[in-house]
């Protein structure tokens, strides 16, 4: 009777849902930091703001189509029901995803804006007061804004995680897991995007910001997943069964070798390899371009793998089927 | 009007079950539940080799939860539990996320294509309603299910719960299941 209900669909919205947190949340992180008074990465903080909206939009409409009746959509706004948690996760990414849109145009440049309210047609008064500029408010937004990322980073882990019928998910590491990794996607997805702009070349010290913080985030997560699979060991048989999805069943590959290895601990060494002579040996940061490329690139697929392998492997998982390893 | 609270159950003894699915077929025709989709279903769980041999044949459906994980999950309340404890689906209300039977540990509910809803056993509550019994209780030939309501004392259901042993599964998910399988 067992068959997979959610599938790829619901892995890049868990994904691209993170993403966005992660991308709001380092792009305000870098909006609050200053040196001499004068901001330290103005640059940074413009391009995640203009970035992050647009994941959580793709992953909303995907998640829309996902549904048996799409059209139907809208009845999570009419019903508010506390216990699910992919009610309060609809609000949630709803009012996220505003609030990352009107971020990313208050960090919309001069020029920009104008020109965007140049095509709309000048009767339409009432949308030409939205002209406004934001800039002033911008540290404001962040502010506000950060509950919000951190709330959709966490949800996406508690949309799993709530499932008691699931004893892959249900552990309280799961939640934290997804958030980390989301931070540590944004982070990422950030550098790759500031390396891959060739019109304004990433500068030696805005590299070396946004890999320290994916070390952080990154190490965060690796002590999160360690918990996991020690406590997941030592849990209940039920629980035991289900990691054996990742210890030797299907997943284990997939697990050990491309999320693991590849798409966190391989990152984790590269960045440490650029960071550490700076910080311990008093060298100057170089801030390779092609290993910043190869690292940031590795900690998005492992961030989309491991919603991959949470998504699949957990609705294998069943108090059910006890004779699993059978 | 009987204003009397209910709590429907099925009491189901599993060692007279012969595996032949009259359950599954009168329920099927009684639902028209699509090819390939089930409402309930039959487990065959084999063990040893001839001549030490045995196999046990377990009846399984939706188990109309105390405190069904499908409902709490549901977004939109199209998953909801009459007072009598049938778990019903509203299908208006349903979306079709799919999230019910992500949470169901007995993984007794389906997807019905043509609608993009939900659907699952609903212990032929049309029928039930009427004071029948469910189409897989009526029909099976060795009386495997009894169906009946546990604030009835004078019921069948009520009498065999007071003097056989049994058992629910899955306990451990805290959904208090309501199907009791006598030992």
């Amino acid at each position: 009777m067992h068959e997979l209900n959610w599938g790829l669909l619901i892995v890049v919205y868990l994904f691209l849902g993170g993403l966005s947190a992660g991308l709001f949340f380092a792009a305000g992180l870098a909006n609050y930091l200053e040196v001499d008074g004068q901001p330290a990465y103005p640059r940074i903080a413009r391009m995640g703001a203009l970035l992050a909206p647009w994941p959580v939009a793709l992953g909303s409409a995907l998640l829309i189509l996902d549904l048996g009746n799409w059209y139907r959509f809208y009845k999570l706004f009419t019903h508010f029901r506390w216990e699910s948690p992919m009610s309060i996760g609809s609000w949630l990414l709803t009012l996220f995803t505003v609030i990352a849109f009107v971020y990313a145009f208050a960090w919309l440049p001069e020029e920009w804006r104008r020109s965007l309210f140049a095509k709309v047609p000048a009767t339409w008064k009432q949308v030409h007061r939205l002209n406004v500029d934001l800039a002033p408010h911008r540290k404001t937004l962040a502010m506000i804004g950060f509950p919000f990322s951190i709330g959709v980073g966490i949800y996406t882990g508690v949309l799993l995680g709530a499932v008691s019928a699931r004893p892959f998910w249900n552990t309280n590491l799961v939640a934290q897991m997804f958030l980390f990794s989301a931070l540590s996607s944004g982070a990422a997805a950030l550098l790759l995007a500031m390396v891959l702009d060739k019109r304004n070349p990433i500068e030696t010290h805005e590299t070396k910001f946004l890999i320290t913080l994916d070390i952080v985030f990154i190490s965060l997560e690796l002590f999160i997943i360690l918990p996991y699979l020690i406590h997941g060991q030592l849990s209940v048989l039920a629980v035991k069964q289900a990691l054996w999805l990742i210890l030797g069943g299907p997943y284990t590959v997939v697990f050990w070798v491309f999320f693991l290895g590849l798409g966190l601990l391989t990152p984790l060494a590269i960045e440490v390899y650029e960071l550490a002579p700076s910080l311990l040996k008093d060298r100057v940061f170089h801030g390779n371009r092609s290993l910043a490329l190869a690292a940031s690139s590795l900690v998005l697929v492992g961030g989309f793998l491991l919603r991959y392998i949470f998504v699949y492997a957990g609705q294998l998982s069943s108090f059910h089927k006890l004779g699993m390893l059978r | 009007m009987d204003i009397r609270k209910r709590r429907y159950a099925l009491v189901i003894d599993s060692r007279k079950c012969i595996n032949c699915k009259a359950c599954v077929v009168a329920c099927k025709a009684e639902n028209g539940v699509p090819i390939g989709n089930f409402r309930n279903w039959i487990t065959a769980d084999r063990q040893g080799e001839y001549p030490k041999l045995r196999i046990d044949f377990e009846p399984e459906q939706c188990h109309h939860c105390e405190h069904p994980s499908c409902v709490r999950v549901c977004p939109t309340g199209a998953s909801w539990q009459r007072k009598d404890g049938v778990v019903l689906v509203y299908a208006d209300d349903c979306i079709g996320c799919r999230y019910c039977m992500v949470a169901c540990p007995y993984d007794a509910r389906y997807f019905h294509e043509e609608s993009g809803t939900v659907h699952k056993c609903t212990l032929c509550s049309h029928r039930v309603d009427k004071g029948e019994v469910p189409a897989c209780v009526e029909t099976c030939p060795s009386k495997v299910r009894v169906f009946g309501d546990l604030e009835d004392p004078s019921s069948r259901l009520h009498e065999l719960l007071a003097t056989r042993r049994h058992h629910v599964k899955e306990p451990q998910t805290g959904n208090g299941p309501q199907l009791y399988y006598l030992l």
